[in-house]
Order: C-alpha cells, then structure tokens, then sequence
C-alpha cells in the first residue's frame, strides 16, 4: 500500500484468544502493524529487538503482528506454532492469524518481517523494514520504525517513509 | 575440495552468502570449486534435498543439516555460536567447516 493510504481494517483471532480489529487500537495516537511469522529467520533475528521495542513504546503505541503464511506447507506457522512461540518468547502484543490471507493482500504485503507505521488517524506514515542491519544489533545506524514512530508521536512527519522491506516471503497458498 | 550453494532466489541472503564462501576459503587459503545452483520449483527442491535458503555443502557435507524440516521454497536458519538465530552462517562457522573437511 502507498504511503499516506489508509489502514484496512480486519478481524482476525489473536493467540490470547480475542479477536482483534482497528478500533482495539483506537486508544493509541500510532499504530505499528507487521506481517510475522515463526519459521523465518529474520524474523527470528529481530524478535528481541521488536519485542524490546513494543515494551519500551507499549503504553503510547499499539503493535500488532499477523501470520498471514501456509500453514499446510509450514507448519511452523500453524496457530498452535504461533501461540507456543508467543508464550515462550514473552510477546507483548498480540499475535494475529490471517487465514485467508486476505488482510496480508490488503496490505499488499510480500515479506515477513514487514512493519505498517500509522499515525493517529490511521494513515500509513512508514512502510518497510525495521532497521538496516539484521544481522548486529549493535552496528544499526538507522532505527526506521523507531525514528517513525518517536516523529510521530511529536506530531512531525518521519523523514524516512519507505525502505523496501527485508525478509522471507509470505508463503501464499496455492 | 568441492562447495556447492543452493539457493532459492526470493530469499535475500544467497550473494551474501557466496561472498562468506569465498571470504572463508580465502582466509584458510584453501582453493574449492564452488556450484552455485538455483531452486526454482518444490520439484527441485525435493531432488536436490533443499530445506531453504543458503543451502551450503562442503564434499557433500551440509552445514548445520536439520533432518526434521521438509524439502521447501524458503529461507533456512542457522544458529550461530553465540546461540542467534540467523538468515546465514557466521564467516567462522564457514571457515571452521572448511577446515574440518581438508583436514578429514
């Protein structure tokens, strides 16, 4: 989706057992939303780091991950997957399965990890990849999600909106 | 020796990790052929026993072999010595394989 679209909204069951869409968000003045999953490893390479992230910004930002991957051919992916990882790693947001995919299409989604930054009226402010270095935590020069979202919380545009995103692909169903 | 480098093309960590290759080979001064072949279809992943992207074999020896995944179109992990989970090797895993196979 193109940056300045608004957020499509969704229903979709969350590991915690609620179902979750837009307006359980309401409350926060941004929302960062991110296709995830549990077999990709750069997914698992930025777990600690999104997690991290969620828990110093929780209270003024919603996260949001969604699993929009085939189970059938990963099953790694699988609800059940999705709720042991949840629990085991201590997500602090909630973890959302996208059956049908439709909301990864939507989206126009393509790569787990993927992060949607939102501002408060729900317009897609940054689009892309988390940071620019995977691969050392201690070596990242530019934070985009963070920068985003600490622009957007003092009402200020990001300078960055878009890196092309960093990641496995959505695993679509045939 | 022989190194071979499987690799799906949409998973983003192939070019890195045939710059990793050559980067270890060149600090164990060792010289390999290395075959870069590309997976395209679940046919060929199943032929070629590919679980994701790098797949790395070193005289048919696979780097971190996971027995338990299924043949697939995807990205592979790898667990470094620090215990990270990671899209590719580190370069001392390589050059510690490398050597483990000129010495075997």
């Amino acid at each position: 989706m193109e940056i300045g679209q608004s957020a499509y909204d969704f229903e979709l069951p969350g590991v915690d057992g609620k179902t979750y869409s837009l307006k359980d968000f309401a409350d926060k003045p941004v929302l960062v939303l991110f296709f995830w999953c549990n077999h990709c490893p750069y997914v698992k390479a930025y777990e600690e780091r999104v997690v991290q992230l969620a828990k110093e910004f929780g209270d003024r930002v919603a996260f949001v991950a969604i699993n929009s991957n085939d189970p059938t051919q990963y099953p790694e992916d699988s609800f059940e997957n999705m709720q042991k990882v949840a629990q085991e790693k201590g997500y602090p947001f909630p973890y959302l399965f996208d059956a049908t995919q439709a909301v990864a299409h939507a989206y126009k989604a393509s790569r787990t990890p993927e992060f949607f930054v939102f501002d408060g009226e729900r317009d897609l402010k940054y689009h892309g990849r988390l940071d620019d270095n995977w691969e050392h935590p201690d070596q990242v020069r530019h934070e985009y999600v963070r920068d985003a979202i600490m622009s957007l919380l003092q009402n200020d545009i990001p300078h960055v909106s878009h890196v092309p995103p960093i990641g496995c692909t959505i695993k679509w169903k045939h | 020796m022989r190194i071979e480098l499987l690799y799906y093309p949409e998973c983003p960590s192939h070019e890195r990790a045939l710059e990793l290759i050559h980067e270890a080979l060149a600090q164990e001064g060792v010289s390999a052929e290395v075959a870069v072949v590309r997976i395209d279809t679940q046919t060929q992943a199943e032929q070629y026993r590919f679980i994701g992207s790098p797949t790395i074999r070193i005289d048919g020896r696979e780097l971190q072999p996971q027995l338990h995944l299924p043949y697939r179109l995807t990205c592979r992990t790898f667990q470094r010595e620090d215990g990270r989970l990671a899209p590719l090797p580190s370069l001392s895993m390589l050059r510690e394989a490398i050597r483990n196979s000129e010495g075997g």
